[in-house]
């Protein structure tokens, strides 16, 4: 069916669009951006901040283009003296209540209000603040901080936890001067059903909702003579941190990043994508033997935490369908402090693992009680005090934080020369990178299971049903005669549907990989802002350009992997891989948050 | 208590609204005449609405009450005539005989209740009872023409009145 075309005049430019579109739309195919505030570009629109205004002939009113739909002979002005007062003034009066601190706040430059202020010409804020009381941040949450007083209640936060992640964590609460936005009872996003995604702090146009910086610890940690400093990167970091450091979307920087980190001062860097090798390895086995024993099938990935807290939350039943692999970041720590320090001869009790993540769920994720197999590892060997527990991965920090931490301490990233990570936990393969886009794990372990499992080569280790920014998608891959029907999802609000196939019984597939956040990691929610579809899908370009450049490209041929099976695990799934590289999760329920009935 | 909000629950299932309607029925068979966290937990679970929603429809409502209300509702009208008649003096009297005390956050709060939870004071933006001005309404009952002097035998009227049993 042909889309019915209709035809208006923008500023005395004649234009034909689809049916339907709006006139922000319109606009732009005539080469007028109109200025936005609370639209939410590929999710929603609110229409409530009212800075989109543009002028119909014939309506008395000034309309809101972002919720206003062109029509046929529709005459619009985009530029006139009462449009323009119209935007300034609805934007004034934002700025009223919002307070004017950015040379302090971690926005400042790249901030959408910031940004609309100059772009609209104000120069003075004439408006008294008609909100009397400061609220109090929110710090309950170990990914994510809220400041409500930078919140301009645009809405943006509230639209992508519940339509785009179906999470609900955050609401508009009260009414007129007392709204905010804010979680059940006020009771923080700590003590909500919030993932920690961050997708939130990800399309806030201000400072309201950001990550909980540990820059800091950091720096001061690296400056510690007594520590050696491992810094692990996930491979959505390298198509990202370029931006941040004024490079175009989805640069490809691997080789600057390194140079860079080692510029920080890090005693090793390493890659995490070694340990997403490792992850194959022990879920690729993981697969196979759940195929084999009739075990919990449609088994689904388990790398992304926000996914994790969204199914301990919301399907906590069915927990035993997750494979109980760790994630990469977390296999990296555990192998960091156990195998890497017997090879290096380091205590593990001084080794400090930081890990760049393009995710806030990280950083949760880094401090789950549950992994410290390390120190288990270490407990009777070095009698190790309760005291001394230490966590398998001591800091998680965003794609923003280490672009931050290259400013502070002024290296010209574009102009860095390219180096190569360190050697042994520096080591990856093209399946590795795949894992920071929607679909690569499935892609990488396809790639090892099919190996493992018919002993022959694979024909072609490019499994393109499975790219893309398709929000479900699947693929049949036979082996050995038994077709295996595979599933990705990319969003939570994707993963649901899954999730109810599963809870109704009649999911078809024997293996699901779900991500979090759109796209998969890189599209994470500690990537840099902004982040947007034509963004992604750059940075998409880049993962699987890079996937491209490795000679080896899968999993099980990473030589450093076979090395740490031979030296240490023996072999995938096996006693030591039990303890160091599998966990278990929590049944945590939606409304179980609180003392229940 | 759980079984009285499964009736109202089940009553108004599937029904447009059914959300408001709930917490309606549910606040008024709750002593003190509140919501609290336990009932918006139970309705939420029951109703599966998300608990963000359920807070924010609760909060969004002057006609909710999250915390526990008194016996009698005092409420004055700060509207724009009524003030103009002397609304805020009457309110500064109203607190004042019942000995409360107007907290510093001031604008966050919508109520203010004495600790024997008998009174409950609150204000209102208007009560369309202009020419009637100043008004205020205790409980169901709506004084016009309110003075100090009204105000002041009012409320002794209804501190001397038995207290519920």
């Amino acid at each position: 069916m042909a889309n019915e075309m209709i035809t208006l005049c923008i500023d005395s430019q004649e234009v034909t669009v689809v049916k339907g579109t709006t006139i922000l739309d319109a606009c732009l195919q005539v080469g007028i951006k109109i200025p936005t505030l609370c639209h939410l570009e590929d999710i929603s629109s609110h229409g409530s901040c009212g800075i989109c205004v543009v002028e119909v002939k014939n309506s008395k009113r000034l309309v809101r283009s972002c919720i206003t739909s062109a029509l046929p002979g529709m005459e619009v002005s985009t530029n006139n003296e009462r449009i323009r007062a119209s935007r300034k003034l609805n934007l004034e009066l934002v700025l009223a209540n919002h307070p004017l601190e950015c040379l302090t706040c971690e926005r400042n430059t790249n901030c959408e209000l910031q940004s609309l202020a100059q772009q609209l010409g104000v120069r003075e804020s004439r408006f008294q603040r008609t909100k009397r009381n400061l609220i109090p941040l929110d710090y309950s949450s170990s990914s994510l901080v809220r400041d409500p007083n930078k919140c301009i209640l645009c809405n943006r936060c509230v639209e992508v936890c519940s339509q785009v992640q179906g999470v609900h964590a955050i609401d508009i609460i009260g009414r007129g001067l007392r709204s905010k936005v804010s979680t059940f009872m006020d009771k923080g996003l700590g003590s909500s059903v919030c993932t920690n995604c961050g997708q939130c702090a990800l399309v806030c146009p201000t400072g309201a909702i950001t990550e909980r910086s540990h820059i800091e610890e950091v720096f001061s940690d690296i400056a510690n003579p007594n520590l050696t400093t491992i810094v692990q990167t996930a491979p959505a970091i390298r198509v990202g941190i370029g931006e941040a450091m004024g490079m175009p979307w989805g640069a490809l920087v691997t080789g600057q990043m390194v140079a860079g980190l080692r510029r920080l001062g890090f005693s090793k860097v390493f890659d995490t994508q070694f340990a997403a090798d490792l992850t194959i390895m022990e879920e690729g086995h993981e697969l196979i033997s759940r195929i084999q024993k009739k075990g919990v099938l449609p088994m689904i990935t388990s790398c992304s935490p926000g996914w994790i807290k969204y199914i301990e939350h919301f399907y906590p039943e069915q927990l035993d369908h997750l494979s109980t692999c760790k994630s990469p970041q977390q296999m990296f720590g555990a192998i960091a402090k156990t195998y890497y320090a017997q090879q290096a001869g380091l205590d593990p009790r001084n080794i400090r693992v930081v890990s760049i993540m393009p995710c806030t769920a990280k950083k949760f994720e880094a401090g789950r009680s549950e992994m410290d197999g390390a120190f288990e590892f270490w407990k009777e060997e070095m009698a190790l005090s309760e005291g001394e527990r230490f966590a398998d991965v001591d800091y998680a920090l965003t794609t923003r934080e280490l672009a931050s931490m290259f400013k502070r301490v002024g290296i010209q990233f574009a102009s860095l020369p390219e180096e190569e990570f360190d050697s042994p936990l520096g080591m990856s393969t093209g399946a590795a990178v795949i894992f920071g886009a929607t679909g690569g794990v499935m892609e990488a372990a396809l790639r090892t299971a099919y190996e493992v499992l018919t002993k022959k080569s694979l024909p072609s280790i490019d499994f393109t049903d499975l790219r893309g920014m398709d929000g479900i998608k699947e693929a049949t891959v036979d082996i050995n005669g038994t077709a295996l029907r595979v599933a990705v999802a990319n969003t939570l609000g994707n993963a649901r549907t899954l999730m109810e196939q599963i809870q109704e019984g009649t999911s078809p597939y024997a293996f699901i990989e779900v991500m979090a956040c759109p796209g998969g990691c890189l599209g994470g929610g500690g990537q840099p802002i902004p982040t947007n579809e034509a963004i992604r899908k750059k940075r998409a370009a880049s993962i699987y350009q890079e996937d491209r450049n490795f000679e080896v490209r899968k999993s099980h041929e990473n030589s450093e992997i076979q090395a740490l099976y031979k030296d240490f695990l023996i072999e995938p799934l096996g006693e030591k891989s039990h303890h160091l590289l599998h966990t278990t999760y929590t049944k945590r329920g939606q409304y179980a948050l609180f003392d229940s009935f | 208590m759980y079984e009285l909000f499964d009736t109202i629950i089940a009553t108004y299932k599937g029904k447009p609204g059914a959300l408001l309607s709930v917490l309606e029925e549910v606040q008024r068979n709750t002593e003190h005449t509140y919501l609290n966290e336990q009932a918006l937990l139970y309705i939420a679970e029951k109703m599966q609405v998300p608990l963000s929603q359920v807070y924010s429809v609760a909060t969004f409502y002057s006609f909710f009450n999250l915390k526990p209300q008194g016996e009698h509702t005092i409420t004055v009208c700060r509207g724009t005539a009524c003030h103009t008649r002397g609304s805020k003096p009457l309110l500064d009297d109203v607190m004042a005989m019942l000995g409360l005390i107007e907290t510093e956050e001031g604008e966050d709060e919508s109520s203010y209740t004495t600790e024997d939870m008998r009174f409950t004071v609150r204000t209102v933006a208007c009560f369309g009872q202009c020419a009637l001005a100043p008004v205020l309404a205790v409980d169901e009952v709506i004084y016009s023409k309110m003075t100090a002097d009204k105000l002041a035998t009012l409320l002794k009227q209804l501190m001397a009145k038995k207290v519920k049993a």
